[in-house]
């Protein structure tokens, strides 16, 4: 809120670059605000009408610029209208964003190595985890599972390689192995290419995470999800992000706001919401069976 | 705020220090806006949706953005009545607008319950009757589609409370105003509309709802704003209690919109999901408009719409 409580805070842009294909990289500068947390998100009013409406969620990919004047960046790919406004944005002028919001990853000090899992543009955020890793201790491994629909969605190669060791996968074979990243990780185990206690840190599609957090109880693995979701409002006002938790698995921390947790009458479902409570989740933790419905 | 400026408006015997509030269920319990704006800036507080019991909801996928608006539906998932009184209310006395809880139910007797409930809770200046519920005994037909019925939940309502009654109408309906009528007729102090007209949205990938399993949902947000202009002017033409008018606003020029039409007040729902502060830049833009156009006291401006 500004001094007279009529305006939402701007940000300034200081560069909308794009990188490969579709996928575009916004930096704005903080002017103040809290620094983000690996998993947090931002919103973005992406238009200058109401069509479209509502703001656009995006997630917290790296913090860069030092001292007095830190800045946030996000990666974008363009799938509608709000992204195609954005795109247009140049260097100065001023966006209207709220955030940053949620929960966002819990690091485990103990994880090693860490697996990054991330389908398109969800490298954004668990990049964001492999940096914070990085800087905390440079001997831990890192391994990056990156993959798109065909080798044309690959992007950030070369950012995920200065990560660690980084595996693709496409759904039609065309860059490394064919199939999902659960499938993929699934065989690197049975290969014993990785240990067999990891952490995982996973963003993408409800899909990929609910077949992730299948392979995880399977092979008793923790792990966390980042969950991709349109919202209204993005701070726990409207309802519309309910996400249905499995009642008996739910995990909560001192790290994680208070949850908003709303049950039915006889215990048996609850839901939280992905704004506040998420979007990062245990994986264990989200009813996935209805989620995916 | 200009001191030659009397915003003020009468909502039976609630003054408003301006006309603008919240519309239920985009508000939160107001705390939630705590952090955006100057609750006590607002002509009143409306917060969402309370039933007698805790409610669960619609299923999840409970949103679908359209054109200038989104297909919604949250299916009135609220904390119930008790957990409201214990949890919500300590925080919402401390606001000094008035303070307006909207009610619903399935059924004439939960109705009553609930308002009897209520009038015993201080620091609440009015109930809004949301009377889009589907009426379980009459195979969910919403209550506020039929003059009959709506009658009878207005006038047993209006029993059991003292505090300021307004009905919320839904704009599923042939004829509002003999619903407005009815409403009236039961004893409500004022009238809200429009409620969210049924709407659906589909994916044409996967030849689904974009709302899941719910299917169906309202629409709301500016696509809406011109059927709810044009149902407020027909109901502030069918009855003489003062009308809040809700629908798609998002800014002091639509606001004012409706109150030309007939509107006492007015609600902004949607547009506070996207601007935190819409409720507040309103006030600001209805007092430049009426010093703009030389106007002292807004209620001068109510239902002035020129008809020629």
């Amino acid at each position: 809120m500004d001094s007279t409580g009529t305006t939402n805070p701007l940000f300034e842009i200081v560069s909308n670059v794009h990188i490969v294909q579709n996928y575009y990289k916004l930096t704005f500068n903080l002017h103040g605000s809290p620094i983000p947390r690996p998993g947090q998100f931002y919103q973005i009013r992406c238009s200058s009408s109401t069509d479209p409406l509502f703001r656009r969620p995006f997630s917290a990919h790296s913090v860069v610029g030092t001292g007095d004047c830190p800045a946030v960046e996000i990666l974008y790919r363009i799938v509608g209208n709000g992204t195609k406004w954005l795109r247009r944005r140049r260097k100065g002028e001023l966006l209207d964003i709220l955030g940053p919001f949620g929960n966002g990853f819990l690091i485990d000090d103990g994880a090693d190595p860490v697996v990054l899992v991330a389908r398109g543009v969800g490298i954004a955020s668990v990049y964001m985890v492999g940096e914070a890793v990085r800087r905390r201790d440079r001997e831990r491994r890192i391994l990056v599972l990156m993959g798109a629909r065909t080798k044309e969605r690959i992007f950030y190669e070369a950012e995920c390689e200065s990560l660690g060791d980084v595996f693709f996968y496409t759904d039609d074979g065309s860059r490394g192995f064919m199939g999902t990243a659960p499938d993929l990780l699934s065989r690197l185990v049975r290969e014993k290419s990785i240990p067999e206690r990891f952490s995982i840190y996973a963003c993408g599609p409800a899909r990929m995470l609910k077949d992730l957090a299948r392979l995880s109880g399977q092979l008793n693995i923790v792990g966390q999800g980042a969950l991709e979701e349109r919202m209204g409002c993005g701070f726990g006002a409207c309802l519309a992000c309910a996400c249905p938790l499995k009642p008996g698995e739910i995990v909560r921390n001192s790290q994680w706001g208070k949850p908003s947790l709303h049950w039915s009458d006889d215990g048996t479902r609850v839901y939280s919401l992905i704004c506040k409570d998420g979007p990062v989740y245990d994986l264990k933790e989200v009813e996935w069976d209805e989620w995916t419905t | 705020m200009n001191g030659q400026l009397d915003t003020s408006v009468r909502i039976s015997n609630l003054t408003l220090k301006n006309p603008v509030m919240p519309a239920s269920g985009t508000f939160g319990y107001a705390a939630e806006f705590g952090r955006f704006i100057d609750l006590n800036q607002l002509g009143a507080i409306v917060v969402k949706c309370i039933t007698l019991e805790p409610r669960l909801g619609s299923h999840t996928h409970r949103l679908a953005e359209t054109a200038s608006g989104s297909v919604c539906t949250i299916g009135l998932q609220n904390v119930g009545v008790d957990r409201f009184i214990r949890k919500k209310m300590p925080f919402l006395r401390t606001l000094k607008p008035p303070l307006v809880v909207n009610i619903g139910a399935n059924s004439v007797g939960d109705f009553v319950r609930l308002a009897s409930r209520l009038n015993e809770v201080e620091g609440i200046a009015a109930l809004e009757i949301n009377v889009s519920c589907p009426n379980v005994k009459k195979g969910g037909m919403q209550f506020g589609t039929d003059p009959q019925t709506i009658h009878e939940v207005v006038k047993a309502v209006r029993r059991e409370t003292d505090r300021t009654l307004i009905t919320k109408l839904t704009p599923n309906v042939a004829d509002i105003a003999s619903i407005a009528k009815a409403a009236v007729m039961g004893g409500t102090d004022a009238i809200c509309l429009i409620n969210a007209p049924l709407a659906m949205a589909i994916d044409i990938e996967t030849r689904r709802s974009r709302l899941g399993r719910n299917m169906t949902g309202g629409l709301t947000g500016p696509a809406i704003r011109p059927i709810a202009v044009r149902m407020v002017w027909e109901a502030a033409r069918a009855v003489d209690v003062p009308i809040i008018g809700v629908g798609g606003i998002t800014s002091a020029r639509d606001a004012l919109e409706f109150i030309i039409a007939g509107a006492s007040a007015v609600q902004i729902g949607t547009y506070n999901l996207v601007d935190p502060t819409s409720l507040i830049k309103t006030i600001a833009g209805i007092e430049s408009y009426m010093v703009r156009r030389k106007i002292t006291t807004l209620k001068d401006l109510i239902g002035s719409l020129e008809v020629t």
